[in-house]
């Protein structure tokens, strides 16, 4: 409760900041663009790190637009991001940017928004082609392409192994999209270098279901060279696991994203690399690509935004 | 006389769930190449420590007729608090360790609290906890993952004789619990209040110090199995213990525990704890799919419970 008011005072002190700030000749806050910005879980660090980029872009280029920022529960709570999408298209933005929770069933709710003259921009998680040809609809992606990044990390991985070495891959959660094309990026990269993949099991994103995996893994293939994680908190999990077994350094891990608890492990050689597809401009770059669709009104076109490979020379 | 059908009761009971365990056991050694080995034995016992440790407190409160929905959140919480005091102030292992334990008996003493005054079922109330636990988890460490390393990694290193020191400590509360359950007033008060709240109460037993203790001890267990959590990962992770409490509950069920209280075992608690572990471990093994892991592993708890029936009806007819 106290949380709830110390969060409508908050607002509400925004606010009239913003209508003071807005009657210094600039044009009023209402005739400014609003952006929502709807993003999956704000309870997950990445998700965090992207929202905050974007509330500070918005504090610095508040003359250009005003931002919503809102979030789901978890990861899986589908039905919640429906209704946000809904409520923003009643509350008449001009623009969304979505990193959608599923990639299908947010598409027909998305279509509803585009009919409703609101400009709709998909980050993080690429809605399905199929289902949006299906229903005509063109919305553009805004993002990283996580295979190539898992690949970059693949291919660094490779250097450091002979061919044929027996290796291993921890999905995230089955089926979804950024899971497939990182498993896909870390096939291509191990098959172009002649690496045997001997086994491949989802940790559902999470250090503590990867840890139990990996530790079973390492014990059916004591030949394991290296493990590719999906995420840093399943490398995390993997090293852990390596730990207890006696085995790290012998085996080598590869995760992806960048977060900083994995910064140390970097250092210290425990995990090889890692993707950093910069979380903090990803909603940024969205905006940024909503702005532009807004003023020039151009045509929807997808549009790359970078990945980095980073190793301990790198690791922050 | 009473003492010697206790024994056979007791011996038949872990009879049932070692036959389950075998027939696992066998299957998986048969089907792959290095599931029977000490390696796996050592995996398997470095990895349910804290599972132990939830589900002997779950065990409790399901005698009681409660529920506990909260203990996968206030481990979340209690090992975010574990690791803000090491990593953030720089406190000594013992320190944070206490608080630690202090963060989850807080937490379980206001499910017993809001459970007792006004007479709310469990599963809201633990369900509410559930929430705000994570709530404060996300809070504590800011929603990032806290790597701890250092002094924490000191706790799985220790052991003697190849059995780590969360392992022991999961086993030493193992049987304290069934000493507690089986040995002590508190223990016959447990199950006559899970058995019918009111007969116990009207026969004299302060229902309200032993409502309170229980939810207590599952919040300071789940914190303890935060302290064995946190030291494997050697991190504190805000989203750790997701989906644990339904896993404990399963586990439990599977030793006999009766959702409707009255009746249970810590021991066969920790047969249950030891099934799953074996299934999942096996499971990877054998190189088996995610769909084919969850089908498997929910096909078998039922079947556990089943073979629990079997073996009731069995003894009620030999009795």
């Amino acid at each position: 409760m106290a949380w709830r008011v110390a969060w409508v005072a908050l607002c509400a002190a925004l606010w009239a900041g913003l209508l003071i700030t807005g009657c210094g000749g600039r044009p009023p806050a209402d005739e400014k663009p609003r952006i929502a910005l709807i993003m999956k879980s704000l309870a997950n660090e990445f998700f965090l790190t992207m929202e905050q980029g974007a509330r500070q872009h918005q504090a610095e280029h508040a003359d250009r637009y005003a931002l919503i920022a809102e979030g789901i529960k978890d990861e899986l709570d589908v039905n919640r991001q429906v209704q946000l999408v809904e409520q923003m298209i009643a509350r008449k933005v001009d623009a969304i940017v979505i990193a959608p929770a599923d990639s299908k069933a947010l598409a027909p709710v998305c279509g509803r928004a585009i009919a409703a003259g609101v400009i709709v921009v998909n980050i993080d998680n690429k809605f399905d082609d199929a289902v949006l040809a299906d229903r005509g609809l063109r919305i553009p992606f805004v993002g990283p392409d996580n295979r190539k990044g898992a690949r970059m990390v693949g291919e660094y991985l490779a250097k450091h192994l002979q061919p044929g070495d027996a290796v291993a891959i921890v999905e995230g959660v089955p089926g979804a999209f950024n899971a497939i094309q990182r498993r896909l990026g870390f096939e291509d990269a191990m098959k172009a270098a002649g690496m045997n993949i001997v086994a491949a099991q989802s940790g559902d994103w999470e250090m503590a279901k990867a840890n139990r995996v990996v530790s079973a893994m390492i014990t059916e293939r004591p030949d394991l060279k290296a493990i590719l994680c999906a995420n840093d908190s399943m490398a995390l999990g993997a090293v852990a696991a390596l730990r207890a077994a006696g085995k790290l350094g012998e085996i080598k891990v590869v995760g992806f994203d960048n977060i900083s608890a994995i910064q140390e492990l970097l250092k210290k050689g425990e995990v090889l690399a890692t993707a950093d597809q910069h979380a903090d401009r990803l909603a940024v770059f969205g905006i940024e690509y909503a702005l532009q669709m807004l003023e020039r009104r151009t045509d929807p076109e997808d549009r790359e935004t970078p990945v980095d490979l980073i190793t301990a020379e790198q690791a922050g | 006389m009473r003492g010697a059908w206790r024994r056979y009761m007791s011996v038949a009971d872990y009879l049932g769930l070692g036959l389950v365990l075998a027939g696992l056991i066998a299957f998986f050694g048969m089907t792959t190449d290095h599931f029977f080995t000490v390696t796996t034995l050592r995996t398997i016992a470095n990895q349910i420590p804290d599972a132990i440790i939830i589900a002997v407190g779950m065990t409790f409160v399901l005698i009681i007729a409660g529920i506990d929905l909260s203990v996968g959140s206030v481990l979340a919480f209690s090992g975010a608090v574990l690791g803000v005091a090491l990593v953030r102030w720089g406190w000594p292992l013992g320190a944070a360790a206490a608080l630690c334990v202090g963060a989850g008996s807080v937490c379980g003493a206001m499910n017993g609290l809001f459970v007792i005054r006004w007479r709310l079922p469990a599963f809201i109330v633990t369900l509410g906890m559930l929430e705000a636990a994570r709530g404060g988890a996300y809070l504590v460490t800011g929603s990032q993952t806290q790597y701890l390393g250092g002094s924490i990694e000191r706790v799985t290193n220790w052991g003697v004789g190849g059995l780590s020191l969360p392992f022991m400590t999961a086993i030493a509360v193992v049987i304290a619990g069934q000493v507690l359950l089986s040995g002590t007033a508190f223990g016959r008060h447990m199950f006559a209040i899970g058995a019918n709240e009111e007969t116990a109460r009207l026969s004299g037993i302060n229902i309200t110090r032993i409502k309170l203790s229980v939810f207590v001890l599952s919040g300071a267990l789940a914190a303890l199995a935060a302290i064995i959590h946190c030291a494997r990962l050697t991190a504190a992770d805000p989203n750790a213990g997701i989906g644990y409490e339904l896993q404990a509950i399963a586990a439990v069920v599977i030793g006999g525990t009766s959702l409707m209280g009255g009746r249970g075992s810590v021991i066969n608690t920790f047969f249950g704890v030891v099934i799953i572990a074996v299934l999942e471990n096996g499971l990877v093994q054998v190189g088996a799919q995610e769909p084919i892991k969850r089908l498997v592993t929910g096909a078998v708890i039922v079947a556990a419970v089943i073979a629990d029936y079997y073996r009731r009806r069995l003894e009620a007819r030999s009795a």
